[in-house]
């Protein structure tokens, strides 16, 4: 059974068309990363995903749940950090991960957050106040957050885009062994290197449409570069060097 | 999951405050909230006033402090963060948690009422008990009064969930329950006062109860089910709003117009915060006629009172902007300041001039024309304490005990002189009303003023700290 499986998902905002019938299916143990130029419905696609809007029109399921339906199921089932979220400003990242276990009923949680805090390498700011942490330090906070519970499904947005590189290599390191182990990760990016290094499946997204589906594993970086933006026009698309 | 929920946003709180005030200013607080409290019985005391009257002016005002907390608290995400600065709260996360948003915000609620119900409510009881029992008032009396202010705030803070949320459903419906309550109160002669928390207070049995404290019930239920935190940015209302603005040439004056316009719940904001303080004044008129036989002068009182509430509009005006933001580009903060002040008079007394045009629907035009020549020199003097006062930064006086301290000081200043005007114009009507004029007019002067010396004053010292 797929993860992951929509149905010409659409998500209309006034006159404007975020998602324009999305259909796609992401099997279990699969990295699928959503490629695509920002303000392309990758970040409207996770919201939809995971029961934070409703869509206009189609339908989703989400690790067995319908996000519409039984939004606090798929909550349940899964891990989400989506862009630019941050934890509370007012507890130390202990606290918070404390919270997150008390919502989502975690018995082991001490030694849970010690784990992620030595793999993440935040122990050193553990009992600090959240608002007085560096961005990357947040985003390690809110990443452990996603993982706290270990799901069989975590979604991403933008996964490492406040982190310095030597962190970047750590987190890579750490989804990968998170989908070697069975489960499944879905993130969006709009950095192809990302995609190319990370994913075992990609879709591209353009102006709200999944305008292409492929396997990253089999061609190089520089012909992912190249089929993306041969994809999305050639005008948006990011490459980080 | 509540429990442990409402803990960690209480703790939340706490941390939030002591962290953005320091302990010791924040730690005062509520002492000093109970020393302004009973000073201010004393002195009402002292001039004849009913310890009733002043316990149901009491109420009043917290009931006004509810409206407002749960207006700033509620209006959505990017009001908190216009409020508190970059900040995220507990509160939001309904993105990450298996947590429903409604959960989240009754817990909010809750923990706000509970929250000010220990650092601003039972300080300010503590401070009418300590002079009311001093006056041989029974004790009782003071308790039942905690009851009455603790219901208070709840009923302002749910009913500013219940009209947000219905305004953020439709604004007509919003428009037709506006018709039916003044409709109700005119044409059917309902006292809305009976069914507050006061009415717990001025009859204290199980009917008195039940109108007091059902319709905080009613209020949030219905808050907690029509609320969501939706952007409506969309609207045509907003679109048309916006290009009003936007025909500005001034850009420090466009920028904080636009600013208002297009965060949630856009001008409205401005209008429902002084609609409160509208509300709350003519009740206040009405029951100040009925107890004493008095008439205040509407226009006077109308005047001030819309005068000294455009401190919400200042909020509003500044929040977005950071106190070093200006720093950062080529301009004087006299300058930015200016441009602040105009955007500021734009909004309040065009939102005043509307509520005393309504208010002629009451009240005698002849006398309201005086809340016209009052509420200018009232605004810009307000414009100028919170200027030179908070900067750019008018929150800090939430629990900022000094700051306060001042603020309320030097509003006070021109409050009591002029409400006093109201209240003895009957007495002497022509030296009441021009005195409360040329005050104003005097007051406008003194907030120009320190208006222009706010922005020296704030760019050296941001510089040098």
């Amino acid at each position: 059974m797929p993860a992951i499986e929509t149905t010409n998902l659409t998500r209309r905002f006034g006159d404007v068309t975020a998602l324009d019938g999305l259909s796609l299916s992401v099997e279990s143990g699969a990295l699928f990363g959503l490629l695509g130029p920002n303000g392309s419905g990758k970040t409207t696609t996770i919201e939809l995903l995971t029961g934070q809007r409703e869509p206009s029109s189609g339908s989703a399921s989400v690790a067995g749940h319908d996000p519409v339906t039984e939004p606090m199921a798929v909550k349940e089932a899964i891990g989400i950090l989506p862009e630019r979220e941050d934890p509370p400003s007012f507890l130390t990242p202990r606290e918070y991960l404390t919270f997150v276990g008390e919502v989502r009923e975690i018995d082991d949680i001490d030694e849970r957050i010690e784990t992620w805090a030595e793999r993440l390498e935040f122990g050193g700011v553990v009992d600090a106040l959240a608002t007085g942490l560096s961005e990357g330090e947040r985003q390690r906070v809110m990443l452990a957050a996603a993982f706290l519970h270990d799901p069989e499904l975590v979604f991403i947005d933008e996964p490492l885009v406040n982190l310095d590189p030597i962190m970047q290599e750590q987190v890579k390191a750490v989804l990968a062994d998170y989908c070697e182990r069975g489960n499944t990760l879905f993130l969006s990016t709009h950095y192809v290197d990302v995609a190319a290094e990370l994913c075992t499946h990609v879709g591209i997204v353009e102006n709200g449409e999944l305008v292409a589906e492929c396997d990253p594993r089999e061609m190089s970086e520089d012909e992912l570069l190249e089929y993306f933006i041969a994809e999305v026009g050639g005008e948006r698309a990011e490459v980080r060097t | 999951m509540t429990g442990a929920l409402f803990r960690w946003m209480v703790r939340e709180e706490w941390r939030l405050h002591s962290h953005l005030f320091g302990w010791a200013r924040f730690g005062a607080f509520p002492l000093v909230i109970a020393v302004l409290t009973g000073l201010g019985t004393w002195l009402l005391s002292v001039t004849g006033t009913a310890p009733d009257a002043v316990a149901g002016g009491l109420i009043a005002l917290v009931g006004f402090f509810g409206l407002q907390v749960g207006t700033i608290g509620l209006v959505g995400r990017d009001a908190l963060r216009d409020v508190l600065g970059d900040v995220t709260l507990l509160v939001f996360s309904a993105r990450t948690l298996p947590l429903s948003w409604r959960r989240l915000l009754a817990t909010f609620l809750l923990k706000d009422i509970c929250y000010y119900t220990g650092f601003v409510l039972t300080p300010a009881v503590v401070g009418y008990g300590v002079v009311a029992v001093a006056s041989e008032l029974p004790p009782e009396s003071v308790a039942l009064l905690w009851v009455a202010v603790v219901a208070a705030f709840a009923f302002g803070a749910s009913l500013s969930l219940a009209l947000v949320g219905l305004a953020s459903r439709s604004v007509g419906a919003l428009g037709g329950l506006a018709v039916a309550v003044t409709s109700a109160v005119l044409l059917l002669n309902v006292d809305p006062i009976a069914y507050t928390p006061y009415a717990l207070y001025a009859d204290p049995s199980a009917g008195g109860a039940v109108r007091g404290l059902l319709p905080t019930f009613l209020f949030a239920a219905v808050g907690l089910a029509l609320f969501e935190p939706v952007d409506d940015g969309s609207s045509s209302r907003r679109r048309a709003t916006e290009r009003l603005f936007t025909g500005i040439a001034d850009p420090l004056t466009r920028r904080p117009l636009l600013s208002v316009a297009r965060s949630s719940g856009s001008v409205g904001k401005v209008a429902f915060s002084m609609g409160v303080l509208f509300a709350v004044t003519a009740l206040l008129l009405g029951e100040i006629t009925a107890a004493t036989g008095i008439r205040p002068h509407s226009g006077v009182a109308f005047g001030t009172l819309l005068g000294l509430g455009a401190f919400t509009t200042y909020s509003w005006v500044t929040q977005f902007e950071g106190q070093r933001t200006y720093l950062r580009y080529p301009v004087g903060y006299d300058a930015v300041f200016a441009g602040g002040l105009r955007a500021y008079l734009v909004l309040s007394l065009s939102t005043a001039v509307g509520y005393l045009a309504v208010a002629t629907l009451w009240y005698p035009a002849t006398r309201l024309v005086v809340g016209l020549l009052v509420v200018p020199g009232v605004a810009v003097y307000v414009f100028g304490v919170s200027a030179y006062v908070t900067g750019l930064s008018p929150n800090e006086l939430l629990f900022d005990t000094v700051l306060f301290a001042l603020f309320g000081g030097a509003l006070a200043a021109l409050a009591v002189p002029l409400l006093v005007a109201a209240l003895v114009v009957s007495a002497a009507p022509v030296a009441a009303v021009g005195g409360a004029v040329a005050l104003s007019a005097l007051a406008g002067t003194v907030g120009l003023w320190l208006c222009r010396h706010a922005g020296p004053r704030w760019e050296k010292r941001l510089r040098t700290t």
